[in-house]
């Protein structure tokens, strides 16, 4: 096999067809996007770290809260230009609606409502399994804390 | 297909000396007994004769003298220095060559490519960014983390209250 | 003692030209006869020919002997022939001097043992139906016929492989007898 390799020919045309498919992978929209939403409490009140939380510690110091405590995890795949609706404790809900996918980043556009009131409307770009955190509804006497994270399938 | 047309096909070969010994002798004991095997072998040796016959007789006539005297002139011609010039680069430009170029030009184009679009050695920026955003009314603050690349968007609660544990709330906010 | 071609090339190489000279006038005849079989008249394949043992020259520091001489000197040669020919494509009339030049070959060998008629109808019509193979075919079967190279050193001068060969040259063969049949 090595030997048929050095014709020209049959390597120039495996390069090809490498380069185009590279190509077509980095540039096509991927089929769905698998987003996992943690709710977390923060709060003041007592120094407990929730083991569950252990992944993403580093990411909350900047919060500067005494203890952070993991609620509830919720995954759900969205297909593309699709959108998902995920329960958020405190009668609240979280729509993520898929946008865009280009440079290994991901659009989402993300409405928090507290029952029909919305909360935030934001349109952001995560990195392909990245995150991002928002915070600050109050909750159960501290603050409510939710990362969402998102990876193309 | 019958044995004298499996026979004709091998014939060429035959007469070349490209059929191993085994298949050579089948051909041969055919051919010697088979009239129209026969045939077609002198056919075949016809036309090489003929063919062979006609060229050798140009051949024969060519003299050495003036076709050297012709091919010396080319030789110690000067020939305009943009010929030489074109000839060099032309020599240089072999179909292998060439073929070797084509693949090695595709990887590092894609080389470029990857580069372009993953510029810093292929460093993309990790921390999430906020390309709109309608907090209705209430105050906001975004935060970066340098060293988690972590993008915080902190949503202060609304004086008039959300609920009613917002002065707990407001006071338990990010310290930031 | 004479000399092996490889050491006639290195003299070359060295800047020697009647070395070169020597190698010219073994190969000179051999040369034009496969071009002869190639071209369409005899004063172009002489000019190929010509132009042949000029580029051979010009490229002689580059062959390193990684096939023999002739091998190579015919592999030029062929390569001019077809160059040579497709440029005459676009010139049709060439093939009224050709008819000429086949008569003229029928003069020149009229003490030949072919003296039916017959055999002079196929050497008027040979070069007709060689004329009108491919370039390639036509290499093929003119190779063979001269010099009775083996496949592989076929394929090594016209870059293909020893099947390519010998399904050009069964191809060939099948196409002259179809032409010539009435005068086999």
């Amino acid at each position: 096999m090595w030997k048929k390799l050095r014709n020209p020919v049959l390597l120039f045309s495996l390069v090809f067809v490498s380069a185009a498919s590279w190509l077509h992978a980095a540039e096509s929209a991927p089929q769905s996007v698998q987003v996992t939403v943690r709710s977390i409490l923060a709060g003041s009140k007592s120094d407990e770290f929730d083991p569950k939380l252990k992944s993403i510690e580093q990411q909350l110091k900047p919060l500067k809260h005494r203890s952070y405590r993991a609620l509830k995890d919720e995954t759900q795949t969205i297909p593309w230009q699709g959108s998902k609706a995920f329960e958020i404790p405190g009668g609240r809900s979280l729509t993520i609606a898929t946008q865009e996918f280009q440079n290994e980043r991901i659009g989402l556009k993300i409405r928090l409502t507290q029952g029909d009131k919305p909360l935030i409307d934001t349109t952001v770009k995560i990195p392909n399994r990245g995150n991002i955190i928002l915070g600050g509804p109050a909750h159960e006497g501290g603050s409510l804390i939710l990362s969402i994270s998102a990876a193309t399938q | 297909m019958s044995q004298c047309d499996a026979i004709q096909e091998s014939i060429g070969r035959w007469l070349d000396g490209e059929l191993k010994a085994t298949d050579s002798e089948a051909v041969r004991s055919h051919v010697e007994g088979c009239l129209a095997c026969g045939a077609a072998r002198q056919r075949l040796e016809k036309i090489q004769t003929t063919l062979g016959g006609l060229l050798r007789a140009q051949a024969s006539q060519l003299e050495f003298a003036p076709f050297w005297r012709e091919v010396r002139r080319r030789i110690d011609e000067k020939r305009p220095w943009h010929e030489e010039l074109i000839e060099r680069v032309q020599s240089q430009l072999t179909a292998p060559r060439l073929a070797w170029a084509v693949p090695a030009a595709i990887i590092l184009a894609l080389g470029f490519i990857s580069y372009a679009k993953w510029p810093l050695g292929g460093q993309v920026s990790n921390y999430a960014s906020v390309e709109s955003i309608d907090t209705h009314g209430r105050s906001v603050a975004l935060l970066r983390e340098d060293e988690t690349k972590t993008t915080i968007i902190w949503l202060y609660q609304d004086p008039e209250g959300d609920n009613e544990n917002v002065e707990e709330a407001t006071k338990s906010g990010p310290a930031f | 003692m004479e000399l092996s071609d490889w050491q006639l090339v290195e003299k070359c190489q060295a800047g020697d030209a009647d070395a070169f000279q020597v190698l010219v006038s073994r190969y000179h005849q051999k040369v034009f006869m496969v071009i002869l079989g190639l071209m369409r008249n005899r004063e172009d394949a002489l000019e190929v020919a010509q132009e042949t043992f000029f580029r051979a020259y010009r490229k002689i520091k580059s062959f390193q002997g990684g096939s023999s001489f002739y091998t190579w000197i015919y592999r030029i040669a062929v390569n001019n022939a077809i160059d040579a020919q497709r440029k005459q494509k676009r010139n049709p009339l060439d093939f009224h001097e050709n008819i000429e030049g086949i008569f003229e070959a029928r003069n020149e060998v009229a003490n030949d043992p072919f003296a039916d008629v017959h055999d002079r109808e196929l050497r008027e019509n040979m070069s007709k139906a060689i004329n009108e193979l491919t370039p390639e075919h036509k290499a093929v079967i003119v190779l063979r016929t001269i010099e009775g190279m083996s496949y592989k050193d076929i394929g090594e001068i016209l870059g293909c492989s020893e099947g390519t060969v010998m399904s050009r040259l069964h191809y060939a063969r099948k196409k002259l007898q179809e032409k010539l049949r009435a005068y086999l």
